[in-house]
């Protein structure tokens, strides 16, 4: 079995990477794919001690995230259409009050 | 004269120094992290089945197979496809465009299919060409807008 020191290391470095797009970019639909990318590095540690503890409820509990970054992406690009729409753009700086 | 992709290199990548030094901290805590000894499943126990019974919260007592054990999961799949119904219901809303209480495509610029030769080109001389962002372009109709 692999020791979940590299599933562990694996999901880090996915994790950072999404963290950077976030801090570094400001294209609205790079933050959506930083998000998912830091959601999916979860979803590696879910399986990886799904795997190891001999238990489903990880992996179980993955599917359910999955769902849930579904969720998230169809409303983001709702957000982000009504945000080109509004502004000729998709700089998530560019909305920066609650009224326009 | 033919273009090609760029970088673009006009972000500030010094925000993502706290990315790296984060990565380097759990890098870190992670290898001098000590782990019991690994469990692993059975090797007769079919896992996909597994995932299903505790997805609908079935108990292995009530089975006549070996499942891995597992919490019930039917509430958060309830909840899940109530939550995926409302974003399906979100994404529509936030998507249709409305133009005086009549909901038009979203963002389609006055492409008529009425002329199969044309490829979708926008139309010229037929009114107005709707923009992306919503608006119409009345001085060039020929120029197809906002890309």
């Amino acid at each position: 079995m692999v020791p979940p020191q590299y599933y562990l290391l694996l999901a880090a470095a996915i994790f950072c990477i999404g963290l950077f797009g976030i801090l570094t970019r400001r294209n609205a639909l790079l933050f959506l794919m930083s998000v998912e990318l830091m959601l999916n590095a979860a979803n590696i540690n879910l399986v990886a001690f799904s795997v190891y503890w001999g238990n489903v409820t990880g992996q179980t509990l993955s599917l359910f995230t999955m769902a849930l970054a579904a969720a998230e992406v169809a409303i983001g690009i709702g957000i982000i259409l009504t945000l080109y729409r509004n502004f000729g753009d998709v700089d998530v700086t560019d909305a920066a009050s609650m009224r326009w | 004269m033919t273009t090609k992709p760029q970088l673009n290199d006009d972000s500030n990548f010094l925000p993502g120094l706290a990315a790296l030094g984060l990565f380097v901290v759990m890098a870190v805590v992670f290898l001098q992290a000590e782990f019991g000894a690994p469990e692993g499943f059975p090797a007769d126990v079919s896992i996909v089945a597994s995932i299903g019974y505790a997805m609908f919260d079935i108990s292995a007592d009530q089975l006549q197979q070996q499942i891995v054990s597992a919490e019930g999961f039917l509430a958060a799949f309830l909840i899940m496809a109530i939550a995926l119904d409302v974003a399906i219901d979100a994404a529509v809303y936030l998507a249709k465009r409305e133009e005086a209480g009549e909901v038009v495509t979203a963002l389609v610029e006055d492409v008529r299919s009425d002329d199969p030769t044309s490829g979708g080109e926008p139309s010229s001389g037929r009114g107005p060409a709707a923009r992306a962002d919503g608006g119409y372009d009345s001085s060039d109709a020929s120029s197809g807008g906002d890309r």
